[in-house]
Formats: structure tokens, sequence, C-alpha cells
């Protein structure tokens, strides 16, 4: 062999800072301001999910210690704030640390929730920022990410405008598009996802320090929507979508899996916000976007961690089948243990 | 054995259609001067970030350092290039840019040099690969970026990098309002402000293979691909995270283009954190041309499937949801560190662990506007 690439030198304390010995000197949130909204997320060690063929599937997740009974939930549970309201919330790391990443959503390096850019938390740290943009957003934890976010540690997160849910954002005079109705009587808010149940038995910090974990291999056996494994998300009225005729449905989709995700919708609909932005032409706002009708049937495609929102207005009645087809992100082939899953839009 | 090519392109081939755009006036007087580029392919064995190494093909310009990716060039439109690529390696190796009709050079035998003379089509990012034994060549580090800037910025208005004739609307007015709009306060995008992320997977069983000369063993276990170091410019984790030149950085309002380009055969979902991105060029599946979007979308994540090449315009914004209140911050000291990293994160480990020594990196807020 003639040549040899060498890596970059490295300062060997940094490489260790950078992943296995990360900072966790939790410090006193910085240019605090007064909040408008405080919640906290404390830290559920274990619980299992029984999947459909009887395995039960160990899970970690997020709680809200301030609900009652709300300790098993997975996806965690929802966070819903106003645009212009700032967030006060606090991580309860409980034992072991944790963060959390406000995904889509920019505040400062601190409250960002990244150990390598700041710190991971130990005890509890209050994370601040300013709701701006309605949309679609989720929270989840950015520690050993690989291995906590498939153990279940992330929770949809929605900004709405400041007149709440009911109105995706607020039409604006210097909006081009005037016409298409943005307000919605009925929502879902689907988190797709895929387990593998060998991640599940692995150890909170599996892999960090060297150690092989085989977290390069996701061979997913379950395909889920909200949580509710296929193929219960035919009947699940934590997926199932009911309506009335005349209503407008919004579907917020988020893509938690490791996974290719193709979104097929039985009937015509329109995308109006992607990532936490609405899909609009406004100069004034300095917003160049336009929302995307889809046609029924077609494909929408999701890459991991992508939200979608599609927007159907005026429903008809009828029973419209949905479908996630879960794709392995080499093959682009759906996972060799089914990787679909269904519910249906029923309108009366 | 020794073997030299020598293809010549006539004026049909090498009058890329996007010439058509300009006005002849115009293309005289910005026509810039022919430029020679000659590249080197040899076989090398690149160090990986948990210090293994694995054995591939890397590229170097002239005599200089051989590098996967291979080096950046950077070529004008219209510009008149005669490329020579000379195989030190031991294996015949190609030469192709994807999306460029007619420039194709090879197969060159080991110790031959192959030249090709075309002219510089449409402006955009490109790869310039081996296609040979596809998808083997390539992945094995036989890849590199190109970037086609412009030939002339038209005058009186915002910089893009696309020409006149290219640019969409949308994209138009996205460039006319850096640095020129409450959303967007501080500097236009400087033509040449970019940073080139380039993408990659390494299954080391399948470089052992052709290291050990069986290219057609290695070419099959490319249908059974289980990648265990995932790279961005060559680089995993803490490496890429300090590499000066992946790095974006700058203050608020100087706005960044970000050329993302994968050559691996995974999907990659580059997740950006403190600012979303806006998309402003993708490629065609089918011919792998440079496309302009009109439908400008702001997204945090966006795909890369295999071969995929998207220009995204990182606008160096205040983080939007640092309260006004908040800002510039005090107590919390600039530079503001976010991080960029693949949200399928399975590419987030290296040798089957070691969270986050994958595909992230890092950019820089050094201050504010
Ligand atoms: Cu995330
Ligand atoms: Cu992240």
């Amino acid at each position: 062999m003639s040549t040899t690439i060498p890596r970059p030198p490295t300062d060997p304390a940094e490489y260790d800072a950078f992943g296995c010995d990360p900072n966790s000197d939790v410090i006193e949130t910085p240019d605090k301001v007064s909040p408008n909204i405080r919640l906290t997320r404390k830290v559920h060690g274990s619980f299992d999910v029984t999947m459909p063929d009887g395995r039960d599937v160990r899970f970690w997740g997020f709680v809200d210690p301030n609900t009652s009974g709300g300790d098993r939930t997975w996806p965690s549970p929802l966070i819903r704030v106003r645009q212009g309201q700032i967030v006060h919330a606090t991580l309860d790391a409980a034992k072991n640390t944790h963060t959390i990443h406000w995904h889509g959503i920019e505040p400062s390096t601190v409250n960002d929730g990244v150990g390598h850019t700041s710190f991971e938390v130990s005890n509890q740290y209050t994370y601040q920022w300013q709701a701006k943009t309605p949309g679609t957003y989720f929270y989840h934890c950015h520690k050993n990410t690989v291995l906590h976010f498939e153990m279940g540690m992330y929770g949809p997160l929605v900004i709405d405008p400041p007149s709440g849910p009911g109105l995706l954002f607020e039409r604006h005079p210097a909006d081009e598009d005037q016409a298409t109705d943005l307000r919605y009587q009925v929502e879902a808010i689907w988190s797709f996802d895929d387990v593998d149940p060998r991640w599940h038995e692995l150890n909170h910090s599996a892999g960090l320090c060297g150690e092989d974990a085989g977290l390069n291999r996701f061979e997913p056996k379950y395909f889920l929507i909200s949580g509710v494994p296929h193929p219960r998300t035919e009947r699940d009225p934590r997926v199932i979508v009911r309506a009335r005729k005349g209503q407008n449905i919004l579907l917020r989709s988020i893509n938690a899996t490791y996974s290719n995700l193709d979104i097929r919708i039985g009937l015509n609909s329109t995308i109006v916000e992607m990532d936490g932005r609405p899909l609009r032409t406004n100069p004034q706002l300095g917003t160049f976007s336009k929302p995307i009708p889809v046609p029924a049937k077609a494909v929408t495609n999701l890459t991991p961690a992508q939200r979608t929102t599609f927007m159907i207005h005026n429903v008809q009645p009828g029973r419209y089948e949905v479908t996630a087809t879960y794709k392995d992100w080499i093959t682009n082939r759906p996972h060799a243990a089914g990787g679909l899953a269904r519910t249906w839009i029923e309108v009366t | 054995m020794r073997r030299r090519q020598f293809l010549q392109y006539g004026g049909g081939l090498a009058g890329v259609a996007g010439l058509s755009f300009l006005s002849g006036p115009l293309l005289a007087q910005a026509a810039p001067p022919p430029i020679e580029v000659s590249l080197r392919i040899q076989e090398a064995d690149v160090e990986m970030v948990d210090g293994s190494a694995v054995f591939m093909w890397a590229f170097s310009l002239g005599t200089g350092k051989p590098s996967v990716p291979g080096p950046v060039i950077r070529l004008k439109q219209g510009q008149t290039v005669t490329l020579t690529v000379q195989n030190l390696a031991s294996t015949p190796h190609s030469l192709q840019i994807p999306g460029m009709p007619g420039v194709s050079l090879g197969p060159i035998a080991p110790n031959g040099i192959g030249s090709v003379t075309f002219t510089v089509g449409l402006p955009g990012t490109y790869f310039y690969l081996d296609p040979d034994r596809a998808p083997l060549n390539r992945l094995l580090g036989l890849h590199g970026a190109i970037v086609v800037e412009p030939a002339a910025q038209p005058p009186g208005s915002p910089a893009t990098p696309y020409a006149a004739g290219q640019a969409t609307p949308g994209v138009r007015a996205l460039f006319s309002a850096l640095g020129n709009h409450a959303r967007f306060p501080g500097s236009p995008w400087q033509p040449g402000r970019d940073r080139i992320w380039v993408f990659n997977q390494i299954d080391p069983r399948i470089n052992k293979l052709a290291e050990a000369g069986d290219l057609a063993g290695a070419l099959d276990l490319t249908a059974s691909f289980l990648p265990r170091y995932f790279t961005i410019n060559g680089l995993s984790g803490v490496d890429a995270a300090h590499d000066e030149a992946t790095v974006p950085r700058g203050r608020v309002g100087q706005p960044l283009l970000l050329r993302a380009l994968n050559a691996g055969l995974a999907t990659h979902s580059p997740h950006i954190h403190g600012n979303h991105v806006f998309t402003t060029a993708e490629i065609v599946e089918s011919s792998h041309a440079v496309r302009v979007l009109d439908n400008i979308i702001e997204e945090d994540t966006w795909s890369m499937p295999p071969l995929m090449r998207r220009d995204l315009l990182l606008p160096f914004a205040k983080p939007p949801e640092i309260p006004d209140a908040a800002w510039p911050p005090r107590q919390e000291k600039f530079p503001l560190i976010y991080p960029m990293h693949c949200h399928n994160e399975i590419s987030q480990t290296s040798a089957g662990g070691s969270y986050p020594l994958g595909l992230v990196t890092d950019w820089i807020i050094e201050g504010p506007l």
C-alpha cells in the first residue's frame, strides 16, 4: 500500500467529551425572561408495550408529573403552545442523564438539548424558548440518540396560532393565497415509528464508549402509528380519523422511524405545512413556498424526522384507506417483517 | 500496459443546452479562460474515526495529497476544461460527471492516462465519480464535488448560484430578500460563500475484498451493504466538527449556501439545528441534471437518497426561538454552536456504537448582526 490518509489530529479529551464522556455541568438557564407557560417532562425509566404477537417490548419515555395516570404513554405526551408564548420547559432527568431537543425549534445553544454543544442533564434543567411559527414539531432525548430515540423518548409538539387549535395559521394581508380555508374541525397527530425489539434489551449507555452494540443493524419487526402497532392501527381510536361530511381534516405526520416512509391517503389532500413552516408565499414575511396538492393514493415520502401536514377540505362520506410503507434506508424496499401500517379515515 | 486516451467533443455536444439561456454578447464578455484539471487515482489506507484503517481509492489534484472524497473542483459555466486523469491504481478506472452529458472518460488502464475536453454546463453542484462496477468504485472513494458557478452575475440584481435563465422566480425572490428584508437583515449572499458536504458510508468487509483484488466479490457484497462508518467529507464525529472546510461559520446576516451530495448507498436524512434551510436545487432523477426549484420550502430535515445533490441556503438568521427579549444574549456567550447530523440515527454510530461519531458536524454563529 502506497499511501495512508490519516485522521486529523484530535485532543483525546475533546474526543471523549464529544461522545463517551460529555459535559454534564448543568448551569442555571442564562438570559432568563419571564415565561408565559411552564411545563415539565420527567424521564420515566421503563414500561412494557405488548406487541400483536404477544411479546412485551420495553420502552422509555417522558411523563408529565403534573398529570396523573400518564406514566405509560408512548409516544410521550403532546406539548401544545401558542405562537408568541415564552416557554419554560423543565426536564427532570430522574436517574442517569438525558436531554430534550426541541426538534425544529431553534433556541440558543444551551437550550438546544445537545450534549456535545452544551451539557447533558442530571437532575433538572429549565429550557427556554419562544414559540414563533405555528406548525408541527416534536421533542426528543438527544443523549445516545440512536438508542434513546428508538426506545421511545419522544413526543409530538404543536405550535398553534394565538387563537389556539382549530386554525393552522393566521391569514396575513400580504399572503398571496387568500382563498384556502385554514380552519380544521378534525385533527390527527400521527407519529410513525418502527421497532427492532433487539435494541430494546440494551443498556441505556450501550455502545457509548467504543463497544460494538450492533447499533448499525436495524431490523424492525413492528410498525406503528402513535404507539399503536399494525394491524391494531386499523381500529384503534388513537389512530383512526372520524369526521362528518363537509368538515376539514388536518393530518399532522411525524416520521419518528429509521426508515424511508411512504404515506398514501385515499382521498385528495394538500400539504399545507412542512417541518413547522406553513407553505405560503408572502413577500412581507419573507416566505417563498406554496401548498402542494396531493392526488388520492399518491405517495408522499417523509425522510426520518421530517413532518408533513396534510389538509383535506370538505370531506365527503366514505371510508378511505391510509397506508404507510416503511422502507429500509439502504435497499429502499419495505422491511422484511412487513413494513406496513394501515388505518382509515371514516366520514359519515 | 500503458494506454492513452484522448476524447474530444465537437461543438454539438459541448454546447450544453443551458448556454442558450445567455445572450451572445453577454457570454462573449463573460467567457472565462480555459482551464486544465489533472487528477490522479491511487490506492490508499484511510484511517477511520476509531483508528482502524480501510482500503480505498483516492483522487488527488496533480501530485497533491490524495483524499476521500476527492478535492473540490470549482468551474465556471461555459468554461473550456481539459480534464486529465492519471491512474496509479492496479485496477482500471473511469470518470463521469452525472448530469453533464458527454463528460465521460475511460476505462483507463493501470498506469494509463485519459483526457477529455468539454464545455462546462449549467451552474450547480455536481459529482465527478468513477461509474464502473457501480456502485463499487465510487463507494470505495472515487467521488468528489464539482461546483459550477455562473459565468457572470446579472447586473443590477442580486447574485444567485445559478444562471440568469436558470434561476426561478422563487430563487430570485429569496436571494433578493437576503440582506434586504426585515426577516433577513445583514448582507446579501456572496458568491463563493458555501460549504460542500459530501456524505458516504463504509462497510469494511467490502473494502477488504477489493484490497485482496476480488472486485467481483466486493461488488456482490454491496447487495447486502451493512455500513459501519458514516462520513461527511470523509470525516466522522468530532473530526468533522473540527474541520474548517466542513464547518459553516459567520455572523448573523451572512447567508451561506450548503451543497449536499450523497455518494453512498444509504438514504441520509440530514437535520440542522439553529436555523431552517431553504432548498433551492436538487437533481432530476432520470438525467441527474440540476433542477432549480421554484417552490422554496423551508426544512429542518431533508432527504438525501444515493447520488442526490441538493443546494440549501442557510440564512445565518438569528435563531428564531431565542426570545426576542433575550437577544442578543448577555449571559450566554458567543459563539452559538449548532449541530447538523443525519436523523436516521443509525448513521450516528461508528463500528456499531460510539454515538455520535458518525455523520455529524457543527455550524457556528460567531456573533450578532
Ligand atoms: Cu431531532
Ligand atoms: Cu439533533
